[in-house]
């Protein structure tokens, strides 16, 4: 047990931590709203990412949108603030498929962490957006390198851990951040979901027992839901029988009318992934795995996406086969003793091959900012250029449904703009200016303060 | 005077010659003799020669720059215009050393060798090796405030452990201080649980070991004057301690904040060491000056933060502001992960910061070489060096940089165009 004293002084300065955090973002959106004023970009290579490069072009921003994408000779409009980009490089906003921001500021002080609800294994009803943290010093950190949205997760140690959502890093509030609630269900078959660490083994600790417990628990779910079916049946047969009742008894009581099933939250929160509504993400590193998770999937008529799939290599050709999109952000796992050194390396490269839309995840908080590097590592291996660009930006909005909002220069897109003194890929370029729905986002994190205090 | 001198000339043909024959019954039918031509040389130490070779010779760099004659016997690798740097140096490594990396029972553990623990077939050797790295610093861990003694290894994977440790590289011993100790010893109840602990526990260890050292030199000069002594007893822990007081080892600390990089330099004053450099050292911007004053370097993280409180004010200018207040700076992995592509985090200082390719490239180079003592022997493509040399597909301080073969001594290592691991001196299960 920490002494009282101690406790509180750790508390005092995290809350004095905290606001110093707060006060970034709050200058910045205290006038936000729509941005009114255009803002033209003038001079700069524009990666469109849905139509080529555009040399010398020209971008321009109204009201959070994206009105006008050309060359030079493209109008800006009157009483437009021109911002010249001339040897910049300007793209859309990156996206980063799969975060902890918000949930973590300080690894290793569990109070900074709402990452995991580690009791149960199949939590379907904890959803990130209630932990999401907007005030995060990881965030302004991380959008100045150019990510302006990023899905949300939690931890993996459980099958079903609860929700993701999707952000856009900015905003005065969270729930200006969260742009998506309830995104959709990680489904994690990885190995620390095995509770088989420790002195008491716990069910599940095995393949079966993982698969099992969570087959049980979809079937309740689709029993939950024919019981809810059931009920509104009988209300409705209640409703249509009871004007009849009613002028028969002469009374108006509702003896008849059918009891509701007791409401579960766990269950209630399965239905839409049961429905194919929302996609489920299967995150597995083993073929066998693979196996299993895409046999559950199929068993209950899920819609998913995969994730990681760091030593499936055997296996490709058959991922390729099952046409739905992978998150290959971990492309810096280690291989396993018996693979050559670059077979992780290699991944995307063989998947994109194979005809598989891929896109990149950090799976960090901290470090979500090298996310363009892991990009522009697979490129390094294989990967083409355009394809790694398009698997943080229109690939990732497409597989997470966002993609007529984001993901490419184009009218009427979310004016998530990125303007870098080079290539955004490559990890000596430095990101000069972000613009999230229009907004300008200052420079500064708490990392610019230390570096500019001690620069003096 | 003249017979000694003979003598000795042929000691050393001998050794050169017994030399030769191991070489020979380790790798048959090698004439260490290689002209690497067509090469954008990165020296580490002089610039960028825009198209020239380096001449090999018995393992050691003989001649570089634009032009460079070399004998017809010589083994020609036209790379094509590849860029060529030295061997990347890993200055924070817990490689191959499994699961024995902290001997966490008790923090003053200076008689742990790391040697004792080497797993010389470990793949991460080989997996760094592809990356680049050719020399490595393998340290105790910092559960300790006084760890154990390094070993400092060539990346020569398919040799004998002896093969692959670093000829007369000095000795370096591992300190440590900050959260982990306190985390470590903390957690059972027992001491040092707090910072003040920590010192507390060091000072002790430290006093000790003057004790030691003092009965020690006492007796020594007794027996040197021919008089009757009884010799103290012998203590591993102490006796290694007192070679630190000695200044017979590089002191390298693991150490955070600002305010302990100051305590820690304070120690070494009191105690007479010196030391050699601070690793993670994340708020070393905060207190460059009085590093750079008592030149000490950093060994230090890209842009690593907020895994742990005293991570909390790292950034990634850290490099780079530490390096224009004069402090000699190196980029290390601290992890079998990252000592993959060093490349690509030190190219991370160029964009944070505004160091030059040339700067970013001594941080994995020419400053870890110093840090572990060999900067005499490795770090730069200079005459006279070991042929430690790395020719890359893409250009190095980039993210598309990845080796294409890897030279240590002159001999090819590992070579990506070869099936299966790309290593041509190693077989599995040999």
């Amino acid at each position: 047990m920490k002494p009282l004293a101690a406790f509180s002084r750790q508390l005092a300065e995290k809350n004095r931590r905290f606001t110093i955090a707060l006060l970034a973002p709050m200058i910045l959106f205290a006038a936000a709203g729509a941005q009114n004023v255009p803002v033209a970009l003038q001079g700069g290579k524009l990666l469109t990412v849905s139509h080529g490069v555009i040399e010398n072009g020209v971008l321009v921003m109204q009201n959070g949108k994206i009105t006008a994408v050309g060359g030079a000779g493209t109008a800006i409009p009157a009483g437009a603030q021109v911002v010249d980009v001339s040897g910049m490089t300007v793209y859309p906003g990156l996206i980063d498929s799969e975060t902890s921001l918000g949930l973590t500021e300080i690894s290793l002080e569990p109070s900074t962490n709402d990452l995991l609800e580690p009791s149960e294994n199949i939590m379907p009803n904890m959803d990130v957006a209630d932990a999401f943290h907007a005030e995060s010093a990881l965030i302004p950190v991380t959008r100045m390198n150019g990510i302006t949205n990023a899905v949300v997760a939690p931890a993996s140690g459980d099958t079903l851990p609860g929700q993701d959502a999707f952000i856009q890093l900015a905003g005065k509030s969270a729930p200006q951040m969260l742009l998506v609630r309830d995104l959709a269900m990680p489904l994690n078959f990885t190995g620390e979901q095995r509770r088989s660490e420790g002195d008491s083994r716990k069910f599940p600790s095995t393949r079966m027992g993982v698969a099992a417990e969570l087959r049980q628990a979809l079937i309740e779910a689709q029993e939950y839901a024919q019981k809810w079916a059931r009920y509104q049946r009988k209300k409705a047969q209640a409703a249509t029988a009871k004007p009849a009742a009613k002028k028969s008894k002469g009374g108006d009581d509702d003896d008849d009318a059918p009891e509701p099933p007791k409401r579960d939250l766990r269950l209630e929160a399965m239905q839409p992934y049961l429905r194919g509504e929302k996609p489920v993400v299967l995150a597995v590193n083993e073929a066998n795995d693979l196996e299993t998770a895409v046999r559950v999937a199929n068993e209950f008529h899920l819609k998913f996406v995969l994730n990681h799939l760091s030593h499936t290599q055997a296996v490709l050709d058959e991922v390729a086969r099952l046409h739905v999109p992978v998150i290959v952000g971990p492309i810096y796992d280690e291989p396993r003793a018996d693979e050559r050194y670059d077979t992780v390396y290699r991944l995307p490269a063989e998947l994109h091959q194979r005809g598989v839309k891929i896109a990149f995840a950090s799976y960090d908080a901290h470090n979500a900012r090298n996310l363009p590097y892991a990009a522009g590592y697979a490129v390094a291996w294989g990967l083409p250029y355009e394809a790694a660009l398009r698997a943080v930006t229109l690939d990732a909005a497409e597989i997470w449904g966002m993609g007529d909002r984001l993901g490419s220069l184009d009218l009427g897109k979310d004016a998530n703009v990125a303007v870098a003194n080079g290539d955004p890929l490559d990890v000596k370029t430095d990101v000069k200016r972000v613009f999230i729905q229009g907004e300008e986002i200052p420079m500064r994190s708490r990392q610019t303060g230390l570096r500019d205090e001690y620069m003096k | 005077m003249r017979s000694g001198r003979k003598c000795r000339t042929i000691l050393a043909a001998l050794a050169l010659l017994l030399a030769r024959l191991a070489v020979a019954q380790s790798t048959p039918a090698v004439h260490n003799e290689v002209l690497i031509k067509n090469a954008v040389i990165m020296t580490a130490s002089h610039g960028t020669i825009a198209n020239g070779s380096v001449y090999i010779k018995d393992g050691k760099i003989a001649a570089v720059g634009e032009n460079v004659t070399a004998p017809a016997t010589a083994t020609v690798l036209d790379v094509g215009g590849r860029y060529l740097t030295p061997g990347l140096i890993d200055s924070h490594s817990h490689s191959a050393l499994g699961d024995d990396i902290n001997e966490a029972t008790s923090p003053v553990t200076p008689h742990m060798r790391m040697l004792d623990a080497f797993d010389y077939r470990a793949k991460d050797i080989y997996r760094s090796l592809a990356g680049g790295v050719t020399t490595s610093l393998l340290l105790h861990g910092s559960a300790n405030m006084i760890g154990g003694q390094a070993i400092v290894i060539k990346h020569k994977y398919g040799e004998s452990r002896d093969d692959m440790l670093f000829p007369g590289a000095p000795r370096s011993i591992k300190f440590a201080s900050g959260e982990n100790p306190k985390r470590t010893y903390g957690g059972r109840h027992q001491l040092p649980s707090t910072r003040m602990g920590n010192f507390a526990v060091q000072r002790a260890a430290l006093v000790e070991a003057q004790d030691y050292m003092r009965d020690w030199d006492a007796y020594n000069e007794k027996v040197k004057v021919g008089k009757d002594a009884k010799p103290p007893k012998r203590d591993l822990k102490l006796e290694a301690l007192a070679d630190v007081l000695r200044g017979k080892f590089l002191v390298q600390i693991h150490c955070y904040r600002a305010d302990e990089l100051l305590n820690e330099m304070a120690m070494a004053k009191e105690f007479g060491y010196k030391v050699r450099a601070f690793h993670h050292a994340l708020e070393a911007y905060k207190v460059a000056d009085e590093l750079a004053a008592q030149g000490v370097a950093i060994a230090t993280f890209s842009d690593w933060w907020g895994y742990k409180q005293e991570a909390w004010d790292a950034i990634p200018w850290n490099a780079v502001l530490s390096l224009r207040k004069g402090v000699r700076v190196a980029i290390k992995s601290d992890s079998d992960n990252f000592a993959r592509r060093l490349n690509q985090e030190a190219a991370k200082t160029v964009r944070y910061g505004g160091a030059t390719e040339e700067e970013a490239l001594r941080m994995i180079t020419l400053n870890p070489a110093w840090i572990i003592g060999v900067e005499d022997r490795v770090g730069s493509i200079d005459v006279g060096k070991d042929a430690d040399l790395v020719i890359w597909e893409g250009q190095p301080l980039s993210s598309y940089g990845v080796p294409d073969k890897v030279l240590i001594d002159g001999e090819v290592y590992f070579d990506r165009s070869l099936p299966g691991y790309g290593m041509p001196r190693y077989k599995e299960g040999q």
